[in-house]
C-alpha cells in the first residue's frame, strides 16, 4: 500500500457520482450489451477525473453497483443483492422495510418528527436503493455468485488507471457485518450465520486483491449498529461484545489475505441527520484497530467527529498502521476552504506521524450531495493535502 | 454588555425556528386572508414566553426573542431578518419586480455595482446545484414582489417596533431575566434595493441610516442589546461580477460602515454587537471573501462586539486571523462555534474545541459562544434547538477548562 513517505496522499472513500445515462442504464436494468459499453467509458473518465484532480489512490467511483438515482444512500451493500444466493425475499419482512433491520434507535425517537418529515427543510434528502433489500432473507446456504460481476468490475478498472498511467486502485466490498444485518431463517446462531457470511464474501475480498488492487472493506455497520440495535437500550457491554465478534468475523474472511493490501472504512452512516447518538470513536476504537488491516479510513470531516482526532493522542496508532481521515464531508454542502483541510491533516499528523496519513473523505459522496459539489470537494481535498505537505515537508 | 467574566457566555445570531401556527398565521396575514389582531398579538406573546424559557432552559446566557416579530410564512426562510423592514419604512413600493428577476449588472474596474442575487458568481460557478430543486439550496418560496424606493425613506415602523419590545420584555419578565438582545438590520444590507428616488446610491444609503437609526434607538432606550445583521459587508463580494479588486471592495463597504456610524451616532457602544455572515443559503460558497481581507472593515463599525462564522467548513479556519489582528481594548467576539449549514449536530466537545482556539488568542473573557447565523428558516426546528443544547454544553466544557472548575 502506498503511504505518505514525502507528501501527503489522497484517496477517498469510494462512491462518486455516477452519469445520469449510467444510472438510467441502471434503473432500465438495461442488458450488458447496452450497460457494457458505457459502464466503460464511464469508469475511464471517472478514472481519469480523479487523477486530473491529484487523487493519488483511485477507484471506478463504485459504478459496478448500481445506483438508480441521484439520492442513493445505498448503493455500497445493495450491489451485494446479485452477488450472494441463499437469500429470497419474504413478503411480510419486506413490509415492514427499514424497521426489519432494526430494534428501534434512541435518535430516531428523540428527532422523531425530523425523520418523520425526512429532513423536512432543504438540504436533508434522502434516498436509498436499500430499499431493494427490504425482506430479503437468508433461506439456504450463503454462496457468493458474483464472479462474473466482480471480474467485470477488476477489469475495467484496471484498463481505466492503465491509460492515466495510476499508481494504485482501490475497489470497495460489504463486510460480514453488515450483511449480517438481513434477516436468517437457515443458520442456526447469529454466529453461525455471519460465520457463512464472511466465508462467501471472501471470494471477493480474495479476486480484488489477487487482481493487485488494495481492498476497501466497507463497515459501517461496525459503528452505527449501535444506533440500529443497542442505542435504545444504552446497552454499550452488549454493544462491544457484539462488535468484537464482527472483527473475528472479519479477520476470518481476511485470512490469507496480507495486511497491506487492505484498508478499512468505518463510517456512521452518511444520512444527513443530527448523528447526536454516534457511539464515540474512544469507545470502540481498540476493536477497531483489530481488523487484520493496515490502514483504516475515519469520518473526522464533519461535526459530530471531528474533534476525536485527539482520540489518537490517548489509543497510540500501532506502527506499520495507517490512517485516512475524512477531511472532507457529506454532511454539508458547502466546500472546505483549502486551509481548513490543511489545518485537519496537520492536527493529525502531528499526533500519528506524517507518514501515516492519508487525506480522505468522510464517506462517499456519491448519491449523497450534489455531483458538482461532490468534484468541488476532491479538489479541496486535493489542494488543502498540497498545503499541508508544504508545511509538513517544509 | 455582559462578557465572559467567569465562564464562557452563550447566546446566538437571532433567528429561531418559529412554531407551525405562528407560521400559518404569519402567512395569512402576508397575503391578506386575515387583518385579525387581538388572537394574533396573544399567540405571538406565548410563543416569545416559549422561546425565551427555553433558551433559559438550555443554558443560553444572552437570549433574543428569536426574531418572532419578524413574519416567516413559510418553514424555510431565509429572509425574514431583512423583509421585516419593508413594512417599517416609507419611501417604498413594495410591487416591484421579484428579487431574482433583476437584470445581472457587470462591475467595471474601480467601479463597484452589485449584480442581481440570481447572478452570484457562486451560483455562475455551481448553476446545476443551484437550479436542482434536490441539490439542497431550496431556499424557500420566493417572494413575487420585492420593494423598489419611490420616494424618500423614512421610519414608519414605531408601533411595530415598540410591539416587539413590549412581547420581548414581557417574556423576559415572565422567564425571571433582564437582559436580551434583538436584532435590527443595518443600512447596508437594507438598501440593496433598485432606486429610483435618489440621486446616488449613497444617499439612498444614508436616507436608511437615517430612518432606521429610529429604530435602533428604540431598541437601546428599551434598555435591550441591539444586534446589527449586516451580511451584506460580507456576501456583496460575491454579487460583483466581475471579482472585484480587495482594496476598491473594501472602500465600497467603508461607504456602509460610515453610513451605520452615523446611524449609531450617540449611542453607547456597550450595548450594540454586530452580526456579519456571508449568507446563510446552503449552497457551495466557494466566492466567499476571506475574514481576513475584510476584518478591518467590520472592526472599524462603533459596536463593542462582532459575532461572524467559524462554526462551518468555509470560514472555520479564520480563527487564525485573530493572531495578526488586535482587538481593541474592551471589545469582545461572538464566533459561530454551531452551524446552520450542517444537519449533523455538533459534539459538545468539538464546540469546546473550537472555542478554546478563540479563548487561546484573545482572552477567555473575550467570547462569547454563539452561531453561525440564524438557525430559524434554514434547518429543521429540532436540529436547532439540539444545536442550541450542544452549544451551551461546549461552553460549560470549555468554562471547566479555563476556569479549572
Amino acid at each position: 500500500m502506498k503511504r505518505s513517505t514525502d507528501r501527503i496522499l489522497t484517496t477517498h472513500a469510494g462512491s462518486l457520482p455516477r452519469p445520469e445515462d449510467l444510472m438510467e442504464l441502471y434503473r432500465d436494468d438495461a442488458p450488458d450489451s447496452k450497460l457494457l459499453p458505457r459502464l466503460q467509458s464511464a469508469i475511464a473518465d471517472v478514472v481519469r477525473r480523479q487523477a486530473d484532480i491529484g487523487i493519488a489512490i483511485v477507484n471506478d467511483g463504485e459504478y459496478g453497483k448500481a445506483m438508480r438515482r441521484a439520492v442513493d444512500f445505498g448503493a455500497w451493500w445493495s450491489y451485494v443483492y446479485d452477488r450472494l444466493a441463499g437469500f429470497e425475499v419474504r413478503k411480510e419482512t419486506a413490509e415492514k422495510g427499514r424497521a426489519a433491520w432494526t430494534f428501534g434507535s434512541k435518535e430516531r425517537k428523540e428527532f422523531a418528527e425530523f425523520y418523520a418529515e425526512d429532513g423536512g427543510m432543504g438540504g436533508a434528502r434522502t434516498g436509498s436503493s436499500s430499499s431493494r433489500m427490504y425482506g430479503l432473507t437468508c433461506t439456504g446456504p450463503v454462496k457468493y455468485v458474483g464472479q462474473q460481476a466482480i471480474r467485470r468490475d477488476i477489469d475495467l478498472l484496471t484498463s481505466a488507471i492503465r491509460s492515466v498511467r495510476g499508481e494504485e486502485g482501490f475497489i470497495t466490498a460489504v463486510s460480514p457485518a453488515t450483511l449480517q444485518i438481513l434477516p436468517n431463517e437457515h443458520y442456526k446462531s447469529q454466529q453461525d450465520y455471519t460465520w457463512a457470511l464472511a466465508e462467501a464474501i471472501r471470494e471477493e475480498y480474495n479476486a480484488i486483491v489477487d487482481a493487485g488492487f488494495i481492498l476497501q472493506i466497507d463497515d459501517p455497520a461496525l459503528v452505527d449498529i449501535w444506533d440500529w440495535w443497542f442505542s435504545i437500550k444504552s446497552d454499550i457491554a452488549g454493544y462491544r461484545k457484539w462488535a468484537e465478534f464482527q472483527v473475528e468475523a472479519v479477520n476470518h474472511a481476511l485470512q490469507g489475505i496480507p495486511e497491506d493490501r487492505v484498508r478499512f472504512h468505518i463510517c456512521w452512516g452518511s444520512w444527513h441527520g443530527p448523528h447526536s447518538g454516534d457511539v464515540p470513536l474512544k469507545d470502540v476504537v481498540d476493536l477497531l484497530l483489530k481488523v487484520n488491516a493496515q490502514a483504516y479510513s475515519v469520518e473526522m470531516g464533519n461535526v459530530r467527529h471531528e474533534h476525536e482526532w485527539k482520540v489518537w493522542k490517548e489509543k497510540r496508532l500501532p506502527d506499520g498502521k495507517l490512517l485516512i481521515p475524512g477531511v472532507v464531508s457529506h454532511a454539508t454542502n458547502l466546500i472546505e476552504h483549502p486551509d481548513l483541510v490543511a489545518d485537519r491533516i496537520i492536527r493529525l499528523a502531528k499526533v500519528v506521524g506524517r507518514e501515516k496519513v492519508i487525506a480522505g473523505t468522510d464517506c462517499g459522496l456519491g448519491g449523497r450531495i450534489h455531483p458538482q459539489i461532490a468534484w468541488a470537494k476532491l479538489t479541496a481535498l486535493s489542494e488543502g493535502a498540497k498545503l499541508a505537505s508544504n508545511e509538513l515537508w517544509h | 454588555m455582559r462578557m465572559s467574566t467567569n465562564r464562557i457566555l452563550t447566546s446566538h445570531s437571532g433567528s429561531l425556528p418559529r412554531p407551525d401556527a405562528l407560521i400559518e398565521a404569519n402567512r395569512a396575514r402576508e397575503v391578506g386572508e386575515t387583518t385579525e389582531e387581538q388572537a394574533f398579538r396573544a399567540m405571538l406573546q406565548k410563543a416569545v414566553v416559549d422561546v425565551v424559557r427555553h433558551q433559559r432552559e438550555i443554558g443560553i446566557d444572552i437570549p433574543g426573542d428569536g426574531e418572532f416579530g419578524k413574519s416567516m410564512g413559510h418553514r424555510i426562510n431565509y429572509r425574514a431578518w431583512w423583509s421585516y423592514c419593508f413594512n417599517r419604512l416609507n419611501g417604498l413600493d413594495l410591487g416591484g419586480p421579484g428579487l431574482y428577476d433583476a437584470p445581472p449588472k457587470r462591475a467595471r474596474e474601480g467601479e463597484i455595482v452589485l449584480t442581481s442575487p440570481a447572478d452570484r458568481r457562486d451560483r455562475a460557478k455551481f448553476p446545476e446545484v443551484y437550479s436542482d430543486s434536490e441539490g439542497g439550496v431550496y431556499t424557500g418560496p420566493r417572494a413575487a414582489h420585492w420593494p423598489i424606493c419611490v420616494g424618500p425613506i423614512s421610519y414608519k415602523g414605531h408601533e411595530a417596533i415598540q410591539a416587539d419590545i413590549a412581547c420581548f420584555r414581557t417574556a423576559l419578565k415572565a422567564c425571571g431575566l433582564e437582559e436580551g438582545f434583538m436584532t435590527s438590520v443595518a443600512p447596508g444590507s437594507a438598501a440593496r434595493l433598485a432606486n429610483f428616488y435618489y440621486k446616488t446610491d449613497e444617499e439612498f444609503l444614508f436616507a436608511h441610516a437615517d430612518a432606521l437609526r429610529e429604530e435602533y434607538k428604540a431598541i437601546v432606550d428599551a434598555g435591550m442589546i441591539l444586534q446589527l445583521d449586516d451580511p451584506a459587508m460580507a456576501d456583496n463580494w460575491d454579487m460583483i461580477n466581475p471579482e472585484p479588486r480587495v482594496e476598491d471592495y473594501k472602500k465600497f463597504s467603508m461607504v456602509r460602515v460610515e453610513a451605520l456610524n452615523h446611524a449609531l451616532k450617540g449611542l453607547p457602544q456597550d450595548r450594540i454587537r454586530f452580526h456579519l455572515c456571508w449568507g446563510s443559503w446552503h449552497g457551495p460558497h466557494v466566492t466567499d471573501i476571506p475574514l481576513r481581507d475584510i476584518v478591518d472593515v467590520m472592526l472599524a463599525v462603533n459596536a463593542q462586539a462582532y459575532s461572524f462564522e467559524a462554526g462551518n467548513v468555509r470560514h472555520e479556519h479564520e480563527w487564525t486571523v485573530w493572531e495578526d489582528v488586535t482587538l481593541p481594548d474592551g471589545k469582545f467576539i461572538l464566533p459561530g462555534v454551531v452551524s446552520h449549514a450542517t444537519n449533523v449536530v455538533e459534539h459538545p466537545e468539538l464546540v469546546a474545541q473550537r472555542i478554546l482556539r478563540f479563548t487561546d488568542i484573545v482572552g477567555r473573557e473575550r467570547v462569547v459562544a454563539s452561531t453561525d447565523c440564524g438557525l430559524g428558516g434554514r434547518v429543521h426546528s429540532m436540529i436547532a434547538w439540539a444545536k442550541l443544547e450542544s452549544l451551551s454544553q461546549g461552553a460549560a466544557l470549555a468554562s471547566r477548562k479555563l476556569w479549572g472548575k
